[in-house]
């Protein structure tokens, strides 16, 4: 039997690592919920600003956590430009070409990952001295704490961006009906383009804290599409707090089955959820009912 | 310049030109083990391999609208339970658990075929996106699982099968295995041209375009979703079968990888999804450019692969098939040719 200690250290550890996936998960939610698009690539966006934060680390020493906001301008504007080169002749197209489309550039991203910067794993540390936070029954290590207090900064950074702004407003007509929007005088193919972009953004934001915590190589793409998604099931599309609890209930229960079946099997717990979930309520835990 | 003609809303297929040419070409292809050098013909046996492939992805995604991304799965089982069945000791199965090679075959395009079936009905559940995710997911389970069961897979050193089928001097494990892949090839798209020329085809065809529409006028979908999927499993399943019979080698990590499913979509892509003979093309292009392209691009092979799926479906939806319908092919008789010229190309589009 596994000591009761532990359980509580890896609930904690879940509850830190969550709020990282819930910041990933966000991005592919907005996309998903406004556009109607699984952004198939989501994962390898992520895997991209992962290693934008650890080149930057590893030639400069600079913490990831400033090179996350490069990662973020970058991804943003990739975000922006493949929207405008390739998904705008696809979107509102039907299913199979937006899907198909993004299953190509995850290839592309995943192999030119490889070509550039090999097949190895490699991480970057926080880069800030620091010992963690020892409360007695649990121990908080600092890199996953700092990373998770960013992760919620970001996230209601997000939530505040579409609640309070003109812009967020603009997307939030789009998301629930893109015909009125446009009849409102919505810009709807602009909107679309900030809405990748967006997404693409907090995917890189997420990659760059991830890249503290966990070793990235080029091929963890599609795992972390599948965890973000299963965190966007749980919490239903465009949810902003469905996302953060199903981030965290997310990462609470990876920790658990690694902890009780061994680490090869963190992922099938998350994805065993996520199928789960899809049976039995398909809308999510807090969601008004996705597209399909 | 149209080199063929066809009856409006005919199929080619009923060309007698093509009907010949499709002979020749299964004649042609039979002759490669005693003509080529055995690199090429294991070369050539991957093509089919794609083509049998692309075919049952066909079957399930152009015709019956459902974008699965776990075929790799069903290639991967069925090369598993198929090495399984041939040579048990790896595996720690008692020896009284061997079959004869073909038989072994069949019972793994069948435990694919059985996969689907148990899975479907709650797979299918899931449509649209969810459905897409849902399947790659499952594929990542499955693959995650086997991964983990080194007993069973031989973990990191792979499975190595013994299987002899060889007639002596004359001919070699690897040209039998040619031929038997041949022949699967060949009833393959027999069987998947049957079924899309057939009711069955109509209403997959229907589900695919408006399942709301086809429910309502009693076309069951789930009834044909599920067809789609256990016979394209099943022939996904002999695929993985035969590949892993002639590579004698199998890994968990190579055989269950995404990469088939990746294969799978780019040769349909290619060749024009739903378009049923585009895989053939679909899958000589793939061919050429994954050996081509890796000769010339060296490790750049799978980003070319991903430009160009992503290029086709935008601007080139029905792929080569379309292009050569387009160029190649005159509609004679009928009304008008263009108007059914376009139908095809919406069809093609969907």
């Amino acid at each position: 039997m596994v000591a009761s200690d532990l359980v509580v250290q890896s609930v904690a550890n879940g509850l830190l690592l969550g709020g990282i996936y819930a910041l990933a998960a966000l991005g592919l939610s907005l996309v998903f919920g406004i556009m109607d698009v699984v952004n198939l690539a989501h994962g390898h966006m992520l895997m991209v600003g992962a290693y934008i934060a650890i080149l930057i680390f590893a030639a400069t020493g600079i913490t990831p956590l400033v090179g996350m906001f490069l990662a973020i301008a970058l991804m943003f504007g990739f975000g922006v430009l493949l929207q405008k080169v390739l998904l705008q002749h696809v979107v509102d197209e039907g299913l199979e070409q937006p899907i198909i489309v993004l299953f190509g550039l995850a290839l592309v991203l995943q192999n030119v990952g490889r070509i550039l910067l090999g097949g190895d794993a490699r991480t970057a540390d926080l880069g800030i001295p620091g010992n963690g936070f020892d409360l007695g029954f649990v121990f908080l290590s600092l890199p996953r704490t700092v990373t998770f207090v960013v992760s919620v900064l970001l996230i209601v950074a997000t939530w505040a961006l579409l609640q309070y702004t003109k812009t967020g407003q603009a997307i939030r007509a789009t998301a629930q009906n893109r015909t009125a929007a446009k009849y409102m005088g919505i810009d709807t193919d602009r909107i679309y383009v900030i809405t990748l972009g967006i997404g693409t953004a907090l995917a890189g934001a997420a990659g760059a804290l991830l890249s503290m915590i966990f070793p990235i190589d080029p091929y963890v793409g599609w795992s972390y599409l599948l965890t973000t998604f299963a965190v966007v099931v749980l919490g239903g599309v465009g949810s902003v707090l469905g996302t953060l609890v199903g981030g965290l209930v997310i990462g609470v229960s990876e920790n658990l089955g690694a902890l009780f079946l061994g680490g090869g099997y963190r992922n099938v717990v998350s994805l065993l959820i996520f199928l789960g979930v899809l049976l039995v309520r398909p809308q999510g835990l807090f969601g008004s009912g996705g597209g399909s | 310049m149209n080199l063929l003609k066809r009856e409006a809303g005919g199929s080619l297929a009923e060309d007698r030109r093509v009907q010949a040419l499709g002979v020749v070409a299964v004649l042609a292809l039979a002759a490669v083990p005693f003509t080529t050098t055995d690199a090429l013909t294991g070369l050539i046996l991957t093509g089919l391999v794609y083509i049998m492939l692309g075919v049952s992805w066909d079957l399930i995604a152009g015709y019956a609208g459902q974008i699965s991304l776990g075929h790799a799965a069903f290639f991967g089982m069925g090369a598993f339970v198929s090495a399984w069945l041939t040579t048990p000791g790896g595996a720690g199965l008692p020896p009284s658990a061997q079959l004869p090679l073909l038989a072994a075959i069949l019972v793994g395009g069948i435990a694919a075929a059985l996969i689907a079936l148990v899975i479907g009905p709650i797979i299918f559940r899931l449509t649209g996106h969810y459905f897409a995710i849902g399947t790659l997911a499952l594929a990542a389970v499955i693959e995650l699982v086997m991964l983990d069961r080194r007993d069973l897979t031989g973990g990191a050193t792979g499975y190595y099968i013994n299987a002899d089928i060889g007639l002596g001097e004359m001919i070699s494990h690897g040209d039998m295995m040619f031929l038997l892949t041949l022949l699967a090839t060949v009833i393959t798209v027999a069987v998947t041209y049957y079924i899309v020329k057939g009711p069955a085809g109509l209403g997959m065809k229907a589900i695919h375009d408006d399942e709301d529409a086809a429910s309502s006028l009693g076309v069951n979908p789930l009834k044909y979703k599920m067809y789609a999927f256990v016979v394209s499993s099943f022939f996904a399943g002999l695929a993985g079968a035969l590949y892993a019979h002639h590579s004698l080698y199998i890994n968990a990590q190579s055989t269950l990888a995404v990469t088939w499913t990746v294969d799978s979509l780019i040769v349909v892509i290619l060749g024009g999804m739903g378009t049923f003979v585009g895989s053939f093309f679909g899958a000589a292009l793939f061919l050429l450019l994954d050996n081509g392209l890796s000769a010339i691009v060296g490790g750049l092979a799978t980003t070319v692969e991903g430009i160009l799926i992503i290029l086709f479906i935008i601007f080139l939806p029905s792929g080569l098939y379309g292009l050569i319908e387009d160029n190649l092919v005159e509609e004679i008789s009928g009304s008008g040719a263009d108007t059914d010229v376009d139908a095809d190309a919406e069809i093609a589009n969907d």
